[in-house]
């Protein structure tokens, strides 16, 4: 796992457009600070770099901190966050939804119908029609509720990898190879592809990852490792099987190219009367087993995995304005990654990256002390995270079609985490009517805006 | 965390026997919440730990005529639970259980809640209580957003950390004291202390003593207590207020209105208390009340917030505390 501290990003952003909300130019002033190292650059405009008139300044600051590393879709949540709350701040000014201005200018986007179907998707579950309003028309009270929206893209793909497949006498598999599961659900999905692909249940198949003696598999960093891993266990089941069916071909008096294995059975493609249990197939073996590699290769994935990806999130939240403190009532997740191998843990992995954003805009931050140079909130009772009561209601929508199937799979576990604390920090300024230009949202910044307003 | 004796009395003469004349010779272990924390950091490095989980007479909650007799190892949960305390002091109860960890509900106790020491980061950070470095005082010009807006003038900034601390305060409640040598009680208001100096302690309680049970006696008064908290889950408030009325019909005879986490000790806003005295609670005569509790605060460089925090906090509460 490579992971560390998240750099800052700040900038100045001037963005013009017409009356029709149609974006005409950017400029952006940008900083941020990566620790001892300098910066990162965050990618502006983001998602919309096809903008026709740009003038970008970076600078990257140094300072005496810990290096900056890879933080979970590194520079994409500070890039999200410059873009979009430029974007909605721009169709506040003109008096425009900013479902209008997203939608409006997706051409500038490299795939404007992904986040066209997504943004609409979005819009029906949190029920942007009849839910949005105008920026600070907020009706009366001290609690008022607003809606943002944010758009996020990300690379994937399948990092390097390799894989071993074991088919013994006795019928049992074993696949074997040097990667991780971060929690994430990498076992069920190497299981699902070696079983599916030797027409055998989950249980057959007996799965030994996380030890440097396997065959090597990439760390997990890009969201590249399940494009990696079901590309080399898909390959070397499927290398394993061809030398199954080379053993046990001649006693079903055929040929190695006219078997299947289907539901725990070897059998004769269009004759299945002709057929042997795995275990009576595997006993054909002999008593030496199989032994076949699989391998992924990052740079030619040979059609298995692919790159890029897009997903909209959107948030709904209430905001107390006597004392600054931000809610979430509902977030909803559309998100597109290529092949969906395991839906369940795949949603599961959305809501992580959704409460990790509601995190981000509410609470996180690392407090450095000028003075001592310590870090003066290392610990889980003042790195505020988010409880379940913090999170509301999570919708996660994966964005399954047949063009997007045929792609294999992308990565997921970094574009689910970046475009939500951007839709929560423009659903606070829908809220109440001021943008709070920084996040997190805490009561103390989201006051001084409002006092801001008030002045 | 340095090694250390464990001691387990079976009763409080034995545990009053086995304690210290000074800090740092025996640490009294109850629900652990904090203390083991400290341990853990070296903040607190006791020869000899003293469990009083198994003395049964520092336990229970017993009513009488006069007042509510809450014993020191009863969890944060148990006292929130309790029907009498939810129905004579509500204020109490809300405290308690804004102590939003479960698991922290469950393990830490009344007393520990009371001794806790504070959050400050700097002290946590191994600055000391006073948070300074070469003899100067690093929250004036650090990291305050989480410090006093009262009663700040130093050596001390924190905030006295106590969630039960300013409701037992606004209810007129005592705190009860064992050591060797006898017993004494000391009010509420008078527990919680500005240490002067590092070596001093922001309680009442010495070395050689035991929280042994707090008395909150019956007065009849309408309480409340409000909390602003950013998170539901495990957080620390950024400003509380309990409030206890005495009331005839709808008009306030007299009032006592308490801050938390707004000064080094629990913060009784007499100013506010005067305010109310002949008065319906309104959402107007609250708002008044609210500007006269926060009159005197003088807020560091990042904590201004923390002024209208707690200004709604005694507005919440009061109207908390007449809601029908």
């Amino acid at each position: 796992m490579i992971a560390g501290n998240r750099p800052s990003g700040y900038a100045n952003v001037k963005i013009a457009g017409k009356k029709d909300g149609t974006i005409t130019a950017w400029q952006s002033e940008s900083w941020s600070t990566g620790g001892i190292g300098g910066g990162g650059s965050p990618p502006i405009p983001y998602v919309f770099d096809g903008i026709p008139n740009q003038r970008k300044n970076h600078t990257a600051v140094s300072t005496n901190c810990g290096g900056v590393r890879a933080w979970r879709a590194p520079n994409h949540q500070q890039a999200c966050y410059l873009t979009d709350t430029a974007i909605e701040d721009l169709a506040a000014k003109l008096n425009l939804d900013p479902l209008v201005v997203f939608e409006k200018n997706l051409g500038l986007t490299p795939r404007a119908d992904v986040y066209r179907a997504q943004l609409q998707k979005g819009a029906e579950l949190i029920d942007w029609q009849k839910l949005w309003h105008p920026r600070g028309q907020s009706g009366p009270g001290s609690i008022k509720r607003g809606l943002g929206v944010a758009m996020s893209t990300w690379g994937g793909g399948g990092h390097n990898s390799q894989c071993r497949t074991n088919i013994h006498p006795d019928g049992t598999v074993e696949v074997e190879l040097c990667t991780q599961d971060l929690g994430t659900g990498t076992r069920t999905i190497i299981t699902m592809v070696a079983a599916e692909t030797l027409g055998l249940p989950l249980g057959a198949v007996a799965l030994k990852i996380g030890d440097s003696s396997l065959p090597p598999s990439g760390a997990s960093g890009g969201s590249t490792t399940v494009g990696g891993v079901s590309s080399s266990s898909r390959k070397s089941a499927v290398n394993a099987l061809a030398k199954l069916f080379d053993a046990v071909a001649p006693s079903l008096g055929t040929t190695p190219d006219q078997l299947a294995a289907v539901d725990g059975r070897v059998q004769v493609k269009n004759d299945p009367s002709k057929s042997l249990t795995w275990k009576a197939a595997c006993q054909k073996l002999g008593v030496k087993g199989i032994s076949e590699m699989g391998e992924n290769n990052q740079r030619n994935p040979g059609g298995l995995n692919s790159s890029g990806v897009g997903g909209v999130q959107m948030a709904d939240v209430s905001v107390d304005t006597e004392t600054g403190i931000v809610k979430i009532n509902k977030a909803v997740a559309v998100q597109d990654i290529g092949l969906v191998i395991n839906p369940t843990t795949a949603e599961s992995q959305i809501h992580g990256g959704c409460i990790m954003g509601i995190c981000a805009a509410l609470f996180e931050e690392r407090v450095m002390d000028q003075q001592t140079g310590y870090m003066l909130n290392p610990d889980m009772e003042f790195n505020k995270l988010a409880g379940i009561g913090d999170i509301g209601e999570i919708i996660v929508h994966l964005d399954i079609t047949p063009e997007h199937d045929k792609r294999g799979p992308v990565g997921l576990g970094e574009p689910a985490a970046i475009a939500l604390i951007t839709a929560i920090a423009n659903a606070t300024a829908n809220a109440i009517g001021v943008r709070v230009p920084e996040i997190p949202l805490t009561p103390n910044r989201v006051l001084a805006a409002l006092e801001r307003r008030n002045a | 965390m340095q090694a250390f004796e464990y001691a387990n009395p079976a009763s409080l003469q034995e545990a009053l026997g086995q304690l210290g004349n000074k800090w740092g010779e025996a640490d009294v272990l109850a629900g652990g919440t904090d203390q083991l924390s400290l341990m853990k950091e070296y903040l607190a490095t006791p020869k000899r730990l003293v469990n009083i989980k198994n003395i049964k007479e520092l336990g229970g909650i017993q009513n009488s005529k006069t007042g509510l007799r809450i014993g020191a190892t009863v969890t944060l949960e148990e006292l929130a639970e309790n029907a009498e305390v939810r129905k004579a002091f509500p204020a109490l109860a809300e405290a308690a259980r804004g102590v939003s960890s479960p698991q922290i509900r469950n393990m830490g106790t009344v007393g520990g809640d009371l001794c806790q020491r504070p959050r400050c980061w700097y002290f946590r950070q191994g600055f000391g209580v006073l948070a300074t470095k070469d003899g100067q005082a690093l929250v004036p010009n650090g990291e305050n957003r989480y410090h006093a807006i009262l009663d700040n003038e130093g050596p001390a900034y924190f905030v006295s950390a106590s969630s039960l601390g300013p409701a037992l305060v606004a209810l007129g409640a005592k705190v009860r004291l064992a050591s060797a040598s006898g017993h004494r009680e000391v009010a509420a208001a008078k527990f919680f202390v500005k240490p002067a100096n590092e070596n001093a302690r922001e309680i009442a309680l010495l070395p050689n003593e035991i929280l042994t049970e707090i008395i909150v006696p019956h007065e009849g008064t309408k309480n409340a207590t409000y909390e602003v908290r950013q998170k539901e889950a495990l957080d620390w408030p950024l400003a509380t207020a309990s409030v206890a009325l005495k009331m005839k019909g709808s008009t306030v005879v007299s009032a006592r209105i308490v801050l938390g986490h707004v000064a080094p000790t629990p913060w009784a806003a007499t100013q506010a208390d005067q305010a109310l005295a002949g008065k319906a609670i309104t959402a107007e005569s609250a708002e008044e009340a609210a500007k006269a509790a926060l009159a005197d605060a003088k807020p560091l460089s990042q904590n201004g917030y923390k002024v209208q925090l707690a200004r709604v906090a005694v507005k919440r509460a009061l109207l908390e505390a007449v809601k029908a």
